[in-house]
């Protein structure tokens, strides 16, 4: 078991999120988190790298409670964890190799040739060679993402988290991010865990699927099984039908 | 009836608890910013960019107002002084006013709209566009990285333009004393060097530093914690603007009382 949430509350404000999540995520596997926006996808996400603290409950990464480590400890965890934002998060005074570069230079054994190299080969990965020079700001929002992506693998983690790594993307586009998952996987070996609200997305990149719903796992299963599925939220949600919800309640 | 007692105390304690949880805020950030300081690595190699862009960056705009404030220093002092007291006590007045209170409070607050919004205004969009997370992803502590050299930079750059722009001031002052006041070069000088005391630059710079630290804190903290959209980042703004401008002032009556 490589990354588990265990009994997770959390609240912002009067607003309480997550009421006892569990979420276990099984090595080498690519496991999609759906649900309805504001359902509270990527606060699971933020607290797997210990951007948000549990109100109660634990993450757990290799067996590390990640609320439990101190600074030193915790960037250890995180440098095993790729991050993609929903809209990248690329540090728009930097260009793009500095960019990809910045957790590089964070692993002190590492040369600035390496380095130069690492970034060249992370944006050839994503089909973004050449680019190192070039401003977020000059970039498309494809281009955005795939920049983010090659950022988060710079480092070879073991986990790569994606938020939304499609929305607001053009359906070739979509399926170009879908497919670099997908060798992310393949080809690095990572574990993969991905919000999204995009089904068609979901069913091609995902071996499981879970669908977050007040605050728990409402559901969790197998690409097959979500469609072979009767729940009628579940089905509301995928078939984008809310008079099926009424039924679910 | 309940609703009309209790809606002024409801609003004076909530008033109280958002003002306690943001002292409590700064408390936190400035304790983990002192302890950010041992990860130098971090923020080491950028606080020569800081430098320039808190300090050098803000020399013309501190060089212009002192330039004007020593001007009308001058006027004024002429015309308050004329007829009353020997005319040389122009250059005593500019002098003193210039290097012990308004060089230092003048330039302050106008830094702390320079750099102490550019700050909030910087940091406020780094955190709503997750900027600050993914420092946080990439095993960077945000505060070492972005608060630390900012802080250091104010610091350091302050006393030093907050000097040049006083001795500037004082020059615009004297030049203004010669061609609009039909005083001497001499007059001016004699005036200006009467009650200097080395001390008044020590006392200015000491001020300076504070300021410093004040205008790049606070920006730092409202753009740490700026929620939302472009509206969060604008009130992150405005209130770094105006907490340390009405810093500045407290500070520059807290450093006469224990000073002077």
């Amino acid at each position: 078991m490589s990354i588990e949430l265990k009994g997770v509350h959390r609240a912002f404000g009067q607003n309480q999120v997550l009421r006892g999540l569990d979420l276990d995520v099984q090595d080498g596997e690519t496991l999609s988190i759906i649900g309805f926006s504001g359902a509270g996808k990527s606060v699971i996400l933020k607290h797997m790298v210990g951007l948000i603290r549990p109100d109660a409950g634990e993450a757990h990464v290799d067996g590390k409670n990640v609320n439990a480590l101190g600074l030193e400890a915790l960037n250890q965890v995180r440098r095993d964890v790729g991050y993609v934002f929903q809209f990248a998060a690329l540090f728009d005074s930097m260009n793009i190799g500095d960019n990809v570069s910045m957790g590089l230079r964070r692993i002190p054994e590492m040369y600035e040739e390496e380095i130069v190299s690492r970034v060249h080969e992370c944006l050839a990965l994503v089909d973004l060679e050449g680019i190192e020079d070039r401003y977020p700001s000059e970039l498309s929002g494809g281009m955005l993402k795939r920049a983010g992506l090659a950022r988060a693998i710079a480092t070879r983690p073991k986990y790569l988290l994606y938020d939304e790594p499609t929305t607001g993307l053009d359906p070739v586009t979509v399926t170009v991010i879908d497919r670099l998952i997908v060798r992310m996987k393949e080809e690095l070996g990572v574990t993969g865990i991905v919000i999204t609200h995009d089904m068609e997305s979901a069913y091609r990149i995902s071996d499981r699927i879970a669908m977050l719903h007040e605050g728990r796992i409402r559901t969790c299963g197998t690409v097959d099984e979500i469609k072979a599925s009767d729940d009628h939220l579940l089905r509301s949600f995928i078939e984008g039908r809310p008079e099926l919800m009424e039924k679910a309640s | 009836m309940n609703g009309f007692v209790l809606t002024p105390v409801e609003y004076v304690g909530r008033w109280s608890i958002k003002r306690v949880r943001t002292l409590g805020k700064a408390g936190y950030l400035t304790t983990a910013a002192l302890r950010a300081l041992k990860n130098f690595e971090i923020w080491g190699p950028r606080v020569a960019t800081q430098l320039v862009s808190v300090g050098v960056a803000s020399v013309p705009i501190a060089l212009f107002i002192a330039a004007f404030t020593g001007i009308v220093l001058a006027i004024n002092a002429s015309y308050t002084l004329t007829g009353a007291v020997p005319i040389y006590l122009v250059g005593a007045m500019v002098g003193k006013s210039m290097i012990m209170e308004l060089g230092p409070v003048l330039t302050g607050l106008s830094l702390a709209g320079r750099v102490g919004a550019s700050s909030a205004a910087e940091l406020g969009t780094m955190r709503v566009t997750e900027q600050i997370d993914a420092l946080e992803t990439l095993a960077y502590d945000p505060l070492a990285y972005l608060v630390v050299p900012r802080v250091l930079a104010g610091m350091l750059m302050f006393p030093v333009v907050i000097v040049l722009a006083s001795a500037f001031g004082i020059l615009w002052g004297w030049a203004a004393s010669l061609t609009l006041l039909d005083m001497s070069s001499a007059e001016f000088v004699r005036g200006l060097r009467l009650f200097f005391e080395p001390w008044d630059v020590q006392y200015a710079a000491i001020k300076s530093m504070s300021f410093g630290l004040i205008v790049t804190g606070v920006g730092s903290f409202y753009g740490f914690h700026a929620k939302g959209g472009a509206g969060g980042v604008g009130v992150a703004t405005t209130r770094a603007v105006v907490v340390s401008s009405m810093l500045i002032l407290v500070l520059d009556a807290f450093w006469a009382m224990v000073l002077l």
